[in-house]
């Protein structure tokens, strides 16, 4: 038939109202908290293998760029979290119209950066 | 994993900076132990739901989202046996 | 008032492009599609579909200012200028405004759109309850306008296996309906992890929908059905805020 049609598809030109970028940002969130799991079993392991290793490791937390990473971690999982919960709540029909979801959406994401400041006024 | 979270850092509140004679003795502690370990099933059971997730929107050719379900689930594996042989060899 | 607007011609254009219009609407013209109209006496070339110019066939369906919707029911008073008009997200673009709906369509009769009953049919209708049929509101309203599908990332990355907000909430409008015999075989169908699946409560489609219904919840109770549970409630319809 004709050659291959052209489609619109330019996310940055579509409008994206707050339940898909808390959608998003709950995928985003996901993923960069599976992919540190390797690295945080590795932390587990060194912080029980020796006096020696669990010193290094207890200093190495202190700098301050590893607390700035480990306070990104901690917001990733504070949205995933409540992103979850969400979710958990429309599967059994709690806040599935668009109005509530609408809702629960503003909370999971100021929810998410709220306990992100939170976090960072512990640590830092 | 939400309520082994909070006992975590319930914990760590109540005696922080533990030593590491401290810290080891409290992991090796059966019952910790037991708790660590549900919590890493649970934790890498619950990656594969969400990345499984992730491949079936995002990899359409059928063989290449085979071949990554399989490193996925390889890994987490992988990663399971790494976990058991942390809390074995933190054991009394 | 001043558009951009997005053109393709297959015979001339690699690519779509914008191009900009300047109009002084009538007292007369309230909304989108008025415009549109009175725009092709500055270029008859302009192409886009309408028909009932009153929000009931679906056939005006564009991207306007990002966000998809109805040209005829879309008031000119307080859209962002210049109006950006763009065809329905993902669709192969034959021309200008107009997409091809083929595989919308193709998802749409995959639910088996019509009643399935095989008791003998009565003399003169099928009885239903007014509380039976109050079930349907919400689900009966869609007129497949497509403004849901084409605005849902899921549908995007696989439009070929995900059924879609508008298939499904069609799906559900049988699902739910007492004279229909086969929920069973609705149910089964959409038991796999593509047809339905795919689904994550993004909810774009509810936010756009230009008749105010709410897929995303549709989509809620058939999974909850799937399961064995039959919820109380049925659809809302909500006031459809204007897009800016």
């Amino acid at each position: 038939m004709a050659r291959s049609r052209p489609v619109f598809l330019n996310p940055m030109q579509i409008q994206m109202p707050v339940g898909a970028l808390a959608s998003i940002v709950h995928r985003t969130t996901g993923i960069l908290l599976a992919a540190s799991v390797p690295f945080d079993v590795y932390l587990l392991d060194l912080s029980l293998r020796s006096e020696h290793t669990f010193a290094q490791i207890a200093n190495w937390l202190a700098l301050p760029a590893v607390k700035v990473v480990a306070l990104a971690l901690i917001w990733a999982l504070a949205h995933h979290a409540l992103a979850g919960i969400r979710h958990l709540l429309t599967d059994v029909g709690i806040g599935s119209t668009l109005n509530a979801a609408r809702r629960s959406a503003w909370l999971v994401n100021l929810g998410g950066v709220v306990t992100a400041l939170l976090a960072a006024g512990v640590l830092l | 994993m939400l309520a082994f979270m909070v006992f975590v850092l319930g914990t760590l509140w109540l005696h922080p900076r533990p030593s590491y004679l401290e810290w080891r003795s409290w992991v090796g502690r059966p019952g910790v132990s037991i708790f660590v370990l549900i919590f890493f099933a649970a934790l890498l059971s619950h990656i594969w739901v969400g990345l499984r997730d992730v491949l079936l929107d995002y990899a359409r050719p059928a063989g290449l989202r085979g071949f990554l379900l399989g490193a996925l689930g390889a890994g987490l594996l992988g990663t399971a046996a790494w976990v058991v042989w942390i809390v074995l060899r933190a054991q009394h | 008032m001043r558009l951009s607007i997005s053109r393709y011609d297959p015979e001339h254009d690699r690519a779509p492009h914008l191009q900009d219009f300047e109009i002084e609407p009538a007292d007369s013209d309230h909304m989108l599609l008025d415009v549109l109209l009175r725009l092709k006496a500055q270029d008859n070339t302009l192409t886009f579909r309408k028909s009932c110019r009153e929000g009931v066939c679906g056939s005006d369906a564009m991207n306007i200012n990002g966000r998809n919707g109805l040209a005829c029911i879309t008031r000119i008073n307080g859209l962002k200028q210049p109006v950006v008009l763009r065809p329905l997200p993902s669709f192969p673009i034959v021309r200008d405004l107009v997409v091809d709906m083929t595989n919308f369509f193709k998802q749409y009769h995959s639910i088996a759109p019509y009643l399935i009953n095989s008791d003998p049919s009565p003399q003169t209708e099928r009885l239903q309850s007014p509380e039976d049929r109050d079930k349907l509101n919400g689900a009966y309203e869609c007129i497949l306008c497509a403004c849901c599908s084409s605005q849902c990332p899921s549908f995007w990355w696989n439009p070929d296996k995900f059924v879609g907000p508008a298939g499904l909430i069609q799906a559900y409008r049988f699902i739910f309906d007492s004279r229909d015999q086969a929920t069973h075989q609705r149910l089964d169908d959409l038991n796999d992890a593509y047809r339905l699946f795919r689904c994550r409560t993004i909810m774009n489609c509810s936010e756009v929908c230009p008749k105010g219904l709410e897929p995303a919840h549709a989509i809620e109770m058939i999974r909850l059905k799937m399961l064995g549970v039959d919820k109380e409630g049925g659809l809302e319809v909500h006031r459809v805020p204007p897009i800016g």
